[in-house]
């Protein structure tokens, strides 16, 4: 089996937001619905001050809480994959937003308007490319929930192309996130496989899940920074 | 290039559709999905999808990157995988989304000329777009005019730009036009540390050898936030600190550095020089210095008479040093042991060792002294230098690939947090002068120099160039270590340049990729200058300078153009050669500034002499521009390209670089160990001694020419062969008593100064509304005291003006302390709205350049803060 899941590494974060911004460019960002969001926040008193950075993207959870609202009013917009992917099908998506009332990590994002970047002026780079030649993740639609695939679009390239070992090493096969990050505070790869980078970052660092309280068992692990609440 | 028709599967949602679905169902599902067909539509044509290897151009990290460009549009941008090598393992926010710097319904499409004579902020310049053969008309004519008359009286000014084209095209230009007349944006960078090298050492650049660094002083440095090699260093400290490395950061404010480091220490603002001080002090009383890299590779045993100068032999230039061997004042040869400490009497004169006159004037630089100074606890001076000397290992040797080298693990490391003020080159060297005392210079872990002695002229008295020839006076007895240009002086100049000596006015300045009056200090003083001079500006925005324009030409982004590109690497690479090449061209502009400079060149008829200037500052040899033809922009960066690789050009479209490694050799034995080390070799500058001589031909200068511009007692000062507690007090520490707190600025990860990057959509959007604006950053309790809490609106008062922001009460901040981010609070018609929310700080900024370097002042500032 293949489970993939990211780990972020705060104590190696500086905070810059690349990861957000290449998010952003590549899932087709429209405003104030992001997928990848940065939590920065002090520790301490002065003099003995440190501060935590914090990105949160989705954590497709092993019992995801979002999935389970979206049975229970009979959508069924939200699914989990065999690589542990949680996606939200538009199409099926009846905007009650109720997935983003119960995540614990208030992930999905109810895009009430699907805005210009540039309000009243012409559309920008990759706002002209038509919606029938993206991803239907990228085909956003007003009143209807969205957030963070893994970048399964780029997951599922890997598997087309036969490709699925070079899932987090390739950037083609790699969420773009993970690819930017100018520190290498994230990786992103198998945990099923015990010998896999991130396996063994994940052990050798402890990495831990945050608000595991909730039972959802997130696929995202981080190793926290000093003063961080996990 | 990389092309690739990829068959886009659309109706890829049945592939999540399932839950607990397996892989293999996955794949089949992928293998077999078809197009989502509605009524009659004709089936998508495939995507075209190009993978485009260039560089970042937004900043001087200049990482390597890859463009994905979807059906012609860029898409994302990626670091470079081939690059991670050589440089940077990745790319910040502005280069992640640095396609929306370029895709941006603000930018210049059209020429433009003014109709309004009139300039000034709220004097709208009434731009009608004109043709590029108008344009070119227009500007031509000009520069001819003032060419037949006296070409100085043209100023060219640039800062971006040098990252776009280089400045090489520029300074070839200015060469075939004869105007002297051409300045970068260094000191509104980091000017003055680049001096104190060139001071110390004989040229410039040097970066922490942290792969085996154990214990790295931060002393303003930003690298997680902004400045050069920062795309490296903050890959080293994270991998580093894995490895064990301990950083200190001492600065007032909590930077990201800050925050990610073992320690931070906070400071009063301008004050590292008392700490490292009195951080020398404690080393050299404990004994816990490196004598032997003293001794052999620096001036510090050298004879100081009490004039300040060096003994020299009889020939006048040969320094002595007192022999151990001889017990005698002898030149430093074969044989001799030099002394490192002691007074002595040479011809009945007393004389000093440097190090001694260095250790001497140290006595009254307690901790106690440095606790009442810079805010450290006396305790903390004490714990930190005994960690420095103890961590730098002194003695020790550590093998790197077979070969033993001098392992002195530790660097105080500083940039233009340090540097960007009053007295910026001192605050710098005195860093320079701590590593040297445990012999941290060229060793493994320690500060790795660059070119050592490249400019050996610059280890002698300057020259004190009187009258002056340039507007920015680089060089000139105002600034007589201004190595570096002076990028505010020229607008300053403009203003009444026979004050200056100046015997011309300038009449004509042209601007490329800067926004020359908003990076600076004083910046109003900067517009007036730009309202004496028929303006030219070639940028991507109507940027403010712009808004002083007469005529404003567009100029295409990093992603829309072609050049040699300048880059970095870290310390295991050398010999970098890149190209940038297009990615688009949305707005289909027809010229970028290479093919301006190139059009202007003809039109003046000087095209030929152009070439052959430009074959001269790009070092071409061998393969090099031809007299008697044109060339477009890609044509000039194939030459260079096949001129420096002797590579085909088709290498440079596939990969966009090529580097090689550095042996043991190259890194640690060609600088100092190589050209300073033992007899009959000139040293590396503790004592600055030549930093007297120039004193004395500014004062000789001043007399004979009777300058009142210069304060000889300043110059004094700032002229001191050795950093002392004086270089602690600036102008406005000394003067604004009635200012209670310390104005630092700072930058930030996701925007850059010029103000090219201020509009982009997917920064000013996706990041995060903690970032519409910046903040007037106070400690909470200073805060509190005051009644202001996050979010009130207040003002910020100095001696030069007022401005308004919102403040952010927090715990990073040292309690005497405001900070205020650059990159906010534009006021040009060509910005979003969302470029013009928050304080734009540089107004109210005092301006005290260093006087060596000319260094633009930045963090020297006192102000008031109260509620608006």
């Amino acid at each position: 089996m293949t489970k993939l899941v990211r780990l972020i590494d705060q104590k190696r974060c500086m905070g810059c937001r690349a990861c957000i911004a290449a998010c952003a460019t590549e899932n087709h960002f429209t405003p104030d619905a992001p997928w990848n969001v940065m939590v920065e926040y002090e520790v301490g008193t002065y003099p003995k001050v440190k501060k935590v950075f914090n990105t949160m993207n989705c954590m497709h959870c092993e019992h995801p809480s979002c999935k389970m609202a979206c049975d229970r009013v009979g959508a069924k917009a939200i699914s989990k994959n065999a690589f542990g992917v949680v996606t939200i099908d538009y199409e099926k998506c009846i905007g009650c937003g109720y997935c983003a009332s119960v995540c614990p990590y208030g992930v999905p994002q109810l895009n009430k308007t699907i805005a210009q970047l540039s309000p009243g002026k012409e559309k920008l780079g990759a706002e002209n490319l038509d919606y029938a030649d993206r991803h239907p993740t990228h085909r956003k639609k007003s009143n209807t929930a969205e957030k963070c695939t893994f970048c399964t679009h780029k997951l599922e390239q890997a598997v087309a192309d036969g490709k699925v070992d070079r899932i987090g090493k390739d950037q083609a096969y790699t969420p773009s996130c993970d690819l930017v990050c100018p520190t290498q505070a994230r990786m992103f790869g198998d945990l099923d496989d015990p010998n896999s980078d991130i396996s063994k970052r994940i052990k050798e660092t402890g990495a831990k899940q945050l608000k595991t309280k909730f039972g959802n068992s997130p696929q995202v692990y981080y190793v926290l920074e000093e003063g961080a609440v996990s | 290039m990389k092309l690739a028709r990829r068959g886009f599967i659309q109706g890829m949602g049945a592939l999540g559709a399932a839950a607990g679905v397996s892989l293999d169902a996955v794949a089949q599902a992928v293998k077999t999905a078809k197009p989502v067909a509605k009524g009659k539509a004709a089936p998508r044509a495939p995507l075209e999808v190009k993978h485009i290897k260039s560089r970042c151009s937004i900043c001087p990290n200049f990482c390597a990157i890859q463009g994905n460009v979807v059906n012609g549009v860029i898409k994302t941008i990626y670091p470079d995988a081939e690059g991670v090598e050589v440089y940077n393992h990745g790319i910040c926010p502005k280069g992640v989304s640095g396609m929306y710097n370029t895709y941006d319904p603000f930018r210049l499409k059209k020429p433009m000329k003014r109709t309004n004579p009139k300039k000034g902020p709220n004097e709208d310049p009434g731009f009608v777009e004109i043709s590029w053969d108008e344009a070119f008309e227009l500007v031509a004519s000009r520069l001819a005019k003032i060419h037949a008359d006296n070409p100085s009286k043209l100023v060219f000014q640039w800062g971006q730009g040098k990252y776009l084209i280089g400045d090489a095209f520029m300074k070839a230009f200015l060469s075939a036009y004869g105007s002297p007349n051409g300045t970068h944006r260094t000191t509104t960078c980091e000017a003055a540390r680049h001096v104190a090298d060139e001071l110390t050492w004989g040229y410039h650049g040097h970066i922490p050898d942290l792969k085996y660094t154990n214990l790295l002083f931060n002393f303003g440095s930003n690298y997680h936030e902004g400045e050069q090699s920062s795309r490296w260093l903050d890959w080293a400290t994270a991998q580093g600190r894995e490895r064990g490395l301990k950083v200190v950061v001492i600065e007032p404010r909590l930077s990201n550095c800050a925050a990610k480091a073992d320690e931070w220490v906070p400071m009063r603002p301008g004050k590292d020089v008392v700490l490292i001080l009195a951080i020398c002090k404690q080393l050299i009383d404990a004994g816990t210095i490196d004598e032997e890299f003293l001794t052999t590779m620096t001036n510090s045993p050298q004879l100081v008479g009490a004039d300040g100068h060096v003994v020299m032999d009889k020939d006048g230039k040969t320094p002595l040093v007192w022999d151990a061997v001889t017990n005698a004042a002898v030149a430093y040869t074969e044989n001799v042991k030099p002394t490192l400490k002691g007074s002595f009497t040479v011809d009945g004169k007393p004389v000093r060792t440097a190090f001694t006159v260095f250790a001497d004037g140290l006595k009254t630089i307690t901790p106690q002294y440095a606790e009442e100074i810079t805010g450290v606890p006396a305790a903390d001076v004490v714990r930190l230098a005994a960690t420095f000397g103890k961590e730098a290992r002194i003695g020790e040797f550590k093998e790197v690939d077979g070969v033993k080298l001098r392992y002195r693990p530790v660097a105080a490391y500083t940039f233009r947090g340090l540097a960007a003020k009053e007295f910026g080159v001192q605050s710098s060297r005195s860093a320079l002068i701590l590593n040297s005392l445990v012999g941290a210079i060229d060793s493994v872990g320690g500060l790795l120099l660059g070119h050592v002695n490249n400019h050996p002229d610059y280890l002698e008295p300057a020259k004190c160039e009187y009258p002056p020839k340039r507007a920015d006076m680089q060089m000139s007895v105002f600034h007589p270590n201004s190595h570096h240009n002076i990028a505010q002086q020229s607008n300053i100049t403009i203003l009444d340049p026979k004050s200056w000596g100046l015997e011309y006015e300038p009449e004509m300045q042209m601007f490329y990729g800067t926004n020359r009056p908003m990076a600076t200090s004083n910046s109003w003083e900067q517009f007036e200058g730009m309202t004496k001079t028929f303006n030219v500006v070639i940028d991507i925005l109507l940027t403010e300078t712009a808004w002083y324009g007469d005529i404003v030409l567009p100029d295409k982004t990093y992603l829309e153009s072609w050049h040699n590109s300048p880059c970095k690497t870290n310390p295991e690479m050398t010999g970098i050669v890149s190209i940038r090449q297009p990615m688009a061209n949305p707005y289909n502009l027809e010229h970028d500034a290479t093919s301006i400079l190139f059009e202007l060149s003809k039109r003046l008829g000087l095209r030929d002499k152009y070439l052959t200037a430009c074959n001269k500052t790009w070092g071409l040899k061998g393969i090099v521009f031809q007299t008697g033809r044109d060339y477009t922009p890609r044509e000039m960066v194939e030459v260079m390209w096949t001129s420096k690789t002797k590579k085909d050009f088709s290498y440079a479209l596939e990969h966009g670089f090529t580097a090689k490694k550095k042996d043991v050799k190259g890194k640690y034995l060609h600088g100092v160990e190589h050209v300073f080390k033992g007899p009959g070799k000139p040293k590396f500058k503790l004592y600055a001694d030549h930093m007297i001589g120039t004193f004395e031909k500014v004062e000789k200068t001043v007399k004979a020419n009777n300058i009142t511009r210069i304060d000889l007692a300043k110059y004094k000062i700032a002229y001191s062969p050795l950093p002392t507690p004086d270089h602690a007090q600036p102008t406005p520490h000394r003067e604004a008593k009635d200012y209670p707190f310390y104005l630092v600025t700072h930058k930030l990860m996701h925007r850059y100064q010029s103000g090219n990057t201020v509009n982009n959509v997917i920064t000013n959007q996706a990041l995060g509304h903690d970032l519409d604006t910046n903040y007037v950053v106070m400690n909470v309790v200073a805060a509190k005291a005051m009644g202001v809490k996050t979010g009130d609106k207040v003002v910020v008062e100095t001696r030069v003006g007022k401005t308004t922001g919102i403040a952010k009460a927090v715990q990073g901040v040292h309690p005497e302390t405001v900070a205020i981010s650059f990159h906010y609070g534009q006021w040009s018609k060509g910005y979003s709205p969302a470029a013009k929310q928050g304080t734009w700080i540089n107004g109210v900024l005092e301006l005290h350049p260093d006087i060596p370097s000319g260094m633009n002042s930045f963090n020297d500032t006192k102000c008031k803060v109260y509620k608006a």
